[in-house]
């Protein structure tokens, strides 16, 4: 019951900053330099179709009834045309939503499980070879500057060896071709994603493990594993059991702070590899002056990093039973 | 620094700012860590200082404008130019000799205000406490979850390029509320300290209070998160560089990048895909190594800082 009513609060919360971040995005794109009107129709359109739209997005009304206007047309979907696509912005984010999700949330929970599973490991062999190089390896890997690691990964791993593909996301004739199986456009896929997956795994994975670590070394001095050692339990039963999960829980924490990081990365990471996703949409529309596109993508990654905030302390106060909010 | 004064705690001498950090450097001078990041630093500072030699090619060269008539195409190293030219013939070294300067700019001044911003709102949300504190740290989570690069690229698509003082203000103006919650649950935990009362009962108005008597006893926590904001501040700036956004007018690491990259030559000049990105991995990682030894220094169980940008 408790955890309900925290989650209706962050709920709330969440839909106000969303307002805020609404409201500051509208008054940037009216309040800034130049016209208005010429950022939100394309210079490419008949005079007809630009009156049709001005009055749909009431562009020709007081600044107050065009926020009305936003407001309503944010919630109806209706973000204009992209100037570069000529196409609904609405129907280009929904296409390039899912690819972002699946990379950005498969990245995470790669980069967590593994850096908690070495994070346990450097903690139990704590001042010997191991823990030394297992540290040094994730403090080198999460300080690479991310777009170059994601160059030197193309060029070693796509060009050098030539295992994976530059770029991309899939492979047109595989998608074309009618007689390949679903099995086979799924490891199209997978392949294309290695590379991306990998870069992201390497910037991210280090400081799980940095964190892992010395939550666990502060665990292993609880009273109840003494307790556990005292029972004579297995040191392996001790550490997999009693110690790691809840060792495990400031990873969770660090999960969601690091999230505004992680969107960076992703953008950055899409961009290079060419995986058209949100982030990529982003930068591509911002160097193209695409600014109905632009806006659409910006909300909509603020959206995602609001809700997965949620999601991980949702998750922090489900895992941890000693904090109901 | 070359003595570390071991301060002692008698009461009636003068407490001085400066105690917290001498006392520190002893601890600092044992951390392996903090040597790496140390020896690293001075290097990239070295870096920065050589930028401002006249190279030996021409006296009057400047990274970003002078080619060399001779080349009109990107080259390997030669003894003319010791790490090799770019497409257009410009020299690589002296560019990365201005970019590690254009780093230490950008870093360390959006470090020094975001940490300004962030250790006077932490100490004024704790020590006002109720609707001003509320009102403060529901700003900084609101400003803590946007992706600042994001941010910046939005920015400049309205306002077009942006230029470097532009970037290092919006960093700092982003950066500061993971400074001011640390400083904020300091300044709770002081507000109920004895000398605190004291002050409050001897007749210091709250301004003192909290610039006298408040601000020593944070300091030190501030300048650690200052490392941490330079590493993410040379991030940002060179990310944004690399796609294309930063000011055109400064050679910096991130552009370096960009140039290699945009003009196709990732595959084929090594010489120019290396060094910028190993430059700027290792001053993030020296700055990173800094900051951890000094957290060693303040607090070995203080929680990590994650993110970097």
């Amino acid at each position: 019951m408790e955890l309900r009513r925290y989650i209706f609060r962050r709920i709330i919360q969440i839909i106000i900053i969303f307002f805020v971040i609404l409201t500051v995005l509208f008054l940037l794109f009216r309040l800034a330099p130049g016209d208005p009107v010429s950022r939100m129709i394309d210079p490419d359109m008949t005079p007809e179709d630009a009156e049709l739209l001005i009055s749909q997005l009431g562009l020709d009304q007081p600044l107050w009834t065009q926020y009305v206007y936003y407001v309503k047309n944010f919630f109806t979907g209706n973000f204009g045309n992209s100037f570069h696509y000529g196409q609904p912005v609405v129907r280009i984010i929904g296409d390039r939503l899912p690819n972002t999700i699946l990379l950005f949330t498969s990245s995470i929970i790669l980069s967590a499980l593994v850096g908690i599973f070495l994070g346990k490991i450097a903690s139990w062999h704590k001042g010997k070879k191991t823990d030394t190089w297992m540290t040094i390896g994730a403090l080198v890997t999460h300080t690479v500057f991310l777009p170059w690691l994601a160059l030197i990964m193309i060029w070693v791993f796509a060009y050098k060896l030539d295992w994976f593909p530059i770029t991309g996301m899939i492979s047109e004739e595989v998608w074309l071709d009618p007689d390949v199986g679903l099995l086979a456009k799924f490891l199209d896929v997978l392949h294309h994603m290695v590379l991306p997956l990998g870069t992201l795994f390497l910037i991210h994975f280090g400081s799980y493990l940095l964190i892992m670590r010395s939550s666990m070394l502060e665990t292993l001095k609880e009273d109840y594993i003494i307790t556990a050692r005292a029972k004579g339990l297995e040191e392996k039963v001790i550490r997999d059991h009693h110690a790691a999960p809840n060792a495990a829980l400031p990873v969770v924490t660090s999960v969601g702070l690091s999230l505004a990081f992680s969107i960076n990365g992703g953008a950055l990471t899409e961009t290079v590899f060419t995986w058209p996703g949100i982030g990529r949409e982003l930068v591509f529309s911002v160097s193209h002056n695409d600014y109905p596109l632009a806006q659409a993508s910006f909300l909509l990654i603020a959206f995602v990093v609001l809700v997965s905030n949620l999601v991980v302390d949702v998750l922090y106060a489900y895992l941890d039973p000693r904090i109901r909010y | 620094m070359v003595h570390a004064v071991k301060t002692d705690k008698n009461i009636s001498k003068r407490f001085r700012w400066i105690d917290p950090f001498q006392e520190g450097w002893s601890i600092f001078k044992e951390s392996i860590l903090g040597k790496i990041g140390l020896t690293l630093l001075i290097i990239f500072a070295l870096m920065a200082l050589f930028s401002f030699i006249p190279p030996q090619i021409d006296p009057m060269y400047h990274p970003m404008t002078g080619v060399d008539p001779e080349i009109s195409h990107s080259t390997g190293p030669s003894a003319r130019h010791w790490l090799g030219t770019d497409f257009m013939g410009r020299d690589l070294f002296s560019q990365l000799l201005a970019g590690a300067r254009v780093a230490f700019m950008v870093g360390v001044s959006a470090a020094f205000m975001s940490i300004f911003l962030g250790t006077a709102i932490g100490m004024i949300a704790g020590y006002s406490g109720k609707g001003i504190d509320t009102l403060l740290m529901r700003l900084a989570d609101m400003i803590m979850v946007m992706p600042t690069l994001l941010v910046i690229l939005i920015l400049s698509s309205l306002f077009g390029q942006l230029n470097i003082w532009t970037i290092v203000l919006i960093i700092a103006l982003f950066r500061w509320p993971g400074v001011s919650r640390v400083i904020r649950a300091q300044t709770l935990s002081l507000k109920q300290r004895p000398f605190i009362e004291a002050a409050r009962v001897a007749g210091a108005s709250h301004l003192r209070i909290i610039f006298r008597h408040i601000m020593p006893n944070v300091l030190p926590l501030s300048f650690l998160y200052m490392t941490f904001r330079v590493t993410s501040a040379i991030i940002i700036e060179a990310a944004l560089a690399f796609l294309g956004f930063g000011d055109p007018g400064t050679v910096s690491w991130g552009m370096m990048l960009q140039w290699v990259w945009k003009t196709g030559h990732m595959f084929n000049a090594p010489y120019w895909l290396l060094p910028p990105g190993i430059c700027i991995s290792l001053i993030t990682l020296s700055f990173y190594m800094l900051g951890r030894a000094m957290d060693e220094v303040l607090d070995p169980r203080l929680r990590k800082e994650e993110g970097a940008g």
